[in-house]
């Protein structure tokens, strides 16, 4: 009787979901804007010259307008569906690897891989691990609330990289040779873990809670702030 | 292009009245600058604003009380030129007749709250040149002297008026979250709660280290961050 009933609950709620499905052409240039409101979001770049839009919207009754301007495709769910109540929202996106994805989730993870355009941005205002990997972009801007940040990628030449936390870990895995000037502050844990960067170019500060220093010629901004949590860098 | 010349069509451009080229090479700007993509941001909650119907506006504070004695003052004004019809006198012997008065001050009170709801919702972080975020330790002689006569805000008295500037923009921004709140679902309030009691803690850690050492700009700056981190959050789930 439980496992009828089971699959019919199942069945029910898996009817209930919609599957929204659209494709754009895209310049090289392209710029993804996507604002959600709660679900996770997966971008991954690819090598052709198109966009493809994959989302399972728990509430079928959710609004999902994508407007294609100029060469941005936007997406705005808070906008869209404010005072409702429309559940997860999960999308799976596939761009050029050229492209500007600048991705915002209230609640959930964000996840992003083969990118190395102007810039990547990814931010979760409250809880949501933010994954970027095979990140080649001049600019990286990653912010959570309670959650990890995991950055594997390069560090260009004049880039602005910036990550900030919470509470949770920021993991960054890039190059030995990497060129920056580096900020990162822990003031709670004072658990910074330079790796392979320690050197005395890099020194603590303010009773350890803080490092400043440089690797390298120091050609690009790296800053990370974790409030509440830990700084690791990992070589690639 | 500029910041300055991204900034000065922001406002065209978020009106869709620019030529397809300027709009794309705005976006194009705004994608790759940080700054500029913060201000296209303000704008643009400035307009929604505007679009949203103003009784659903927090009021300012005691505009009751505001209101009460406008009407006192026009009642009062009333009876006293019923009573005796002579000419008024102060304000109204220059030619203003009273209607135009109480118009004025009518104006005078919308406007300025107005200006305060608008100077509220604009209000974002500084940028790194700010005086206010900058420590004791990178103040040029002539800026300590001037600290020191009076002339000039220290550092740290600089950073006490940006937090009591910082909680009047989180106070209205709560109360904002505080009408929204009972829509959303017990996933969000759990996310929304969660986080706030994160970053409350933080500034209750710091608050209490700067009691302690008020020198220490490690934690003033973080302070700052984390009172930034709160406006943020609020600011983003009171448009849910």
């Amino acid at each position: 009787m439980s496992v009828v009933l089971f699959f019919g609950v199942s069945t029910q709620a898996a009817s209930a979901q919609k599957r929204f499905s659209r494709t754009y052409p895209a310049t090289k240039n392209v710029r993804l804007q996507l604002l959600n409101r709660s679900g996770t979001i997966t971008v991954e770049g690819w090598d052709r010259p198109e966009i493809s839009i994959s989302a399972y919207l728990e509430a079928p009754s959710a609004a999902l307008v994508p407007q294609s301007l100029s060469g941005t495709i936007v997406m705005d769910l808070v906008k869209e569906n404010q005072g409702r109540n429309v559940g997860n929202v999960n999308f799976q996106i596939r761009v050029p690897r050229s492209s500007v994805v600048d991705i915002e989730t209230r609640i959930g993870n964000l996840s992003v891989t083969n990118i190395s355009g102007g810039l990547v941005r990814a931010i979760v205002t409250t809880d949501g691990d933010i994954t970027l990997t095979n990140i080649y972009a001049a600019a990286v801007d990653a912010q959570n609330g309670i959650g990890d940040i995991f950055f594997d990628g390069e560090i260009r030449n004049g880039g602005q990289y910036r990550f900030t936390s919470m509470k949770g870990n920021i993991n960054l895995r890039i190059p030995f040779e990497s060129s920056f000037r580096l900020v990162a502050t822990a003031p709670s844990t004072r658990n910074i873990d330079l790796g392979p960067f320690r050197s005395e170019n890099m020194r603590f500060v303010s009773t350890g809670r803080q490092v400043v220093g440089q690797a390298g010629q120091g050609t690009s901004n790296l800053t990370v702030t974790n409030q509440r949590g830990a700084i690791s860098f990992i070589r690639r | 292009m500029t910041c300055n010349e991204c900034q000065e069509n922001i406002s065209l451009f978020l009106d869709n009245e620019l030529s397809v080229e300027v709009s794309a090479s705005i976006q194009t700007h705004l994608s790759l600058c940080v700054e500029c993509a913060k201000v296209c941001e303000d704008f643009a909650v400035i307009l929604d604003s505007c679009r949203l119907d103003p009784a659903a506006e927090p009021l300012p504070p005691n505009s009751q009380a505001l209101w009460c004695r406008i009407n006192n003052i026009i009642e009062s004004e009333v009876k006293a030129e019923v009573k005796t019809p002579e000419k008024p006198k102060g304000w109204f012997a220059g030619g203003f007749t009273f209607s135009q008065a109480a118009s004025a001050v009518v104006g005078i009170a919308v406007i300025s709250s107005l200006l305060t709801v608008i100077g509220v919702r604009n209000y974002f972080e500084p940028t790194g040149e700010d005086y206010t975020s900058r420590s004791a330790a990178t103040q040029t002689t002539f800026e300590k002297v001037l600290s020191k006569v009076g002339l000039m805000e220290t550092p740290q008295q600089a950073r006490t008026k940006r937090f009591e500037e910082q909680e009047a923009a989180i106070d209205y921004w709560d109360k904002r979250v505080q009408s929204r709140r009972a829509q959303w679902d017990a996933h969000m309030r759990d996310a929304f709660d969660r986080n706030l009691n994160e970053i409350d803690q933080a500034v209750t850690e710091y608050t209490q280290i700067l009691e302690k050492d008020p020198q220490d700009d490690l934690s003033g700056e973080m302070l700052d961050s984390a009172l930034n981190e709160k406006m943020n959050l609020l600011r983003a789930f009171s448009e849910l």
